[in-house]
């Protein structure tokens, strides 16, 4: 073991880590001393190589950690991210999701008074349209209809009283205890699982009204379980995944709302896809994946760039879904540059403006195939 | 077979053909000092799998290699009976004379790379290759194997690896591994060299290569890398080019002779036509002007 004064220096530079949001547990402040008993410390770079190796173990993390290694091992001031307030826009998101206030839902009697007239009203009012009162309510019927998942014929076998494989193990046993002679065979059979599933929403300022339904739709996609990534997009690309994982819909809302810088801003559509398939796609997280985009399609740059993004996500997907708000007025024609620059490489191209559209989405979602014309 | 410092590990993998930054070289090193596994990521193509091919060159040990994909599971990591095998002999012998054990001993137990790598006396690299294609059940089933080092076969009973074999893991990073795996192990993440120890590898690996031409060719990839494209070129592509170009006896680079060849360092369409159509005489202007 290394000597005092390093174990205290390291100790604290976990600590300063834990600051800076990397997650250092006791075992890997251990293997660091460790190793650092192993290497010369003289050698700042071995040094350095061995802290990094022990205490980091995703590359989102690197930079945070050299930041910190260099302000504690060399004494130079750390370049801190201004803190960010976007307090204006939390507070739209955090009312809709149902706030502590603005928990408007009908009481029973009320409830059932307005009755089921009531709700079919709600499913086919445009979200545009809804007071927050029946935005309240709206919402608990939103996140049932965004619990679902399209599946998959899994690699994996299991045991099936109609499969086609013979399930050789079962057979061996069963067969110990009739001298060599199946008399009873078994079967196993491929599974279905969950389907990958890529949810990219419009957050720009054509979508304010339409965005927070749909976040919610998508947080309760994210809730069905692993192999969901949900972003936002305006201007930027925002990965949504960790803060919609909350299982409150409401913090959830609001933590991404944080997250998300330019809320209700432009839109650069082609330059958000692009980051995605440079960031992810290349990562593969879009093969096999049913990817579901939620836009108005008003793309502010060249449509052109547009175009080509979107056959490039195509190509990787298994299916690629549209929803467009606007497509729930029967007289919209998708004749805006991005809306038709994209439309060859959609599968389905559905509205998403209220709630009975929201339900026709997941069921989509659930039977999706490849390959249907848009 | 461990090493006394980095720098001997360094010299060993450089006798093993291999260039490893001093980055890996020390994760490399930890991992065996510390007897844990190395988790290396990084952008395809940057020698991630020929890493741990190299460190079983330099130990003098012998590589176990686990390609993980979707829907790997025990039977094809770890074990396997053999039913046919097990089938005929309760045929062959009388009825009722063959007893479990008889049936479920070694010669009748196939063994997949986990198995081989914990029950084998001599120095071994298991390399689990590409860990991200495998689903989660398995990554949490390699939980266990990884932190005590034994197998347990519900038939025979438990084997504790008599000497811990030395393990590289790798991933392309399409999905996210679970955090408790990560904690088992040592993380690295291998980047695109710098142009120097790209042109060393280059000269390394392609023995014969031109100088000029290796220098040209390590210049000509480091420009694409700076280029937005979807697949930017690994070593491994470089390497691949290199061997092209030397094997049409080319000394060095013109814009002619990498159109007809850019097919080896550029697999997508978009790239290959983007770079062709704009950046293409530029780079190879730059690449020739670099040395």
């Amino acid at each position: 073991m290394p000597g005092d004064a390093v174990v205290k220096h390291v100790v604290t530079f976990g600590r300063v880590l834990r600051e800076a949001g990397i997650e250092v547990g006791p075992q890997r402040v251990q293997d660091a001393l460790t190793g650092l008993d192993a290497v010369e410390l003289a050698r700042r770079e071995d040094v350095y190589w061995t802290l990094r190796q022990t205490l980091v173990s995703r590359l989102e993390d690197l930079e945070p950690f050299d930041r910190a290694f260099s302000a504690w091992f060399e004494r130079a001031p750390t370049r801190r991210a201004a803190p960010r307030t976007r307090a204006e826009t939390i507070r739209p998101v955090a009312s809709f999701a149902g706030g502590g206030t603005a928990d408007a839902e009908p009481a029973d009697g009320q409830q059932t008074a307005r009755g089921w007239s009531y709700e079919e009203l709600l499913r086919q009012r445009d979200f545009a349209s809804l007071t927050p009162d029946e935005l309240a309510h709206v919402r608990k019927l939103i996140a049932r209809a965004g619990d679902c998942r399209p599946l998959r014929r899994s690699r994996r076998l299991r045991a099936h009283r109609r499969g086609h494989e013979l399930d050789l193990r079962r057979l061996v046993r069963a067969s110990l205890a009739t001298g060599g002679d199946a008399a009873e065979r078994s079967f196993r059979r491929r599974t279905l699982v969950p389907r990958k599933v890529v949810l990219l929403c419009d957050v720009s300022g054509s979508m304010e009204a339409y965005a927070r339904a749909l976040l919610l739709f998508v947080h309760a996609v994210v809730g069905t379980g692993r192999g969901v990534e949900a972003f936002a997009f305006g201007t930027r690309l925002t990965r949504l995944t960790p803060e919609l994982a909350t299982r409150d819909p409401e913090r959830a809302l609001a933590d991404a709302a944080k997250r998300v810088l330019d809320w209700t801003g432009g839109t650069r559509i082609g330059e958000s896809l692009k980051a995605f398939n440079d960031e992810w796609g290349r990562r593969a997280l879009t093969r096999g994946a049913v990817v579901v985009i939620a836009s108005d399609g008003w793309e502010r740059d060249d449509a052109a760039l547009l175009g080509s993004e979107m056959a490039r996500l195509a190509r990787s997907a298994y299916a690629v879904v549209w929803v467009n708000p606007l497509k729930g007025n029967p007289a919209y024609q998708p004749l805006a540059g991005g809306m038709r620059a994209a439309l060859p490489f959609v599968d389905r191209f559905l509205p998403g403006h209220n709630l009975a559209s929201l339900d026709a989405l997941a069921e989509v979602l659930t039977g999706i195939e490849r390959r249907h014309a848009a | 077979m461990t090493f006394a410092s980095i720098d001997a590990l360094e010299q060993a993998l450089r006798e093993a053909s291999y260039l490893p930054d001093r980055g890996l070289a020390t994760a490399l090193y930890l991992a065996s000092t510390l007897e844990k596994p190395l988790l290396l990521e990084g952008e395809a193509g940057v020698g991630k799998t020929e890493a741990a091919k190299a460190l079983a060159r330099a130990q003098g040990a012998r590589l176990i290699r686990l390609q993980c994909y979707e829907g790997l599971d025990v039977a094809h990591a770890v074990y396997e009976w053999n039913y046919s095998r097990q089938l005929l002999h309760i045929r062959a012998a009388q009825e009722g004379t063959v007893s479990e054990a008889e049936l479920f001993g070694p010669e009748f137990l196939i063994r997949r790379p986990l198995l081989e790598a914990i029950e084998s006396s001599e120095p071994v690299v298991l390399l689990i290759d590409e860990i991200d294609r495998a689903d989660d059940e398995f990554e949490a089933f390699l939980l266990e194997v990884l932190s005590d080092f034994q197998i347990t076969i519900p038939e025979v009973g438990t084997i504790v690896a008599e000497r811990r074999p030395a393990v590289v893991l790798t991933s392309n990073r399409t999905r996210e591994l679970h955090d408790a795996l990560k904690r088992r192990c040592l993380f690295h993440w291998i980047g695109h060299p710098t142009l120097e120890r790209e042109i060393e590898i280059v000269r390394l690996r392609v023995p014969g290569v031109p100088e000029r031409l290796a220098a040209q060719a390590a210049a000509f990839v480091q420009g694409l890398r700076r280029l937005e494209l979807a697949k930017p070129p690994g070593v491994a592509e470089t390497i691949d080019w290199t061997q092209a170009l030397a094997a049409l006896g080319r000394e060095e680079l013109s814009a002619e002779v990498v159109e007809q060849t850019l097919g080896s360092v550029l697999k997508y369409h978009e790239d290959f036509e983007s770079v062709r159509d704009r950046a293409l005489v530029d780079l190879v202007q730059e690449a020739r002007g670099a040395r």
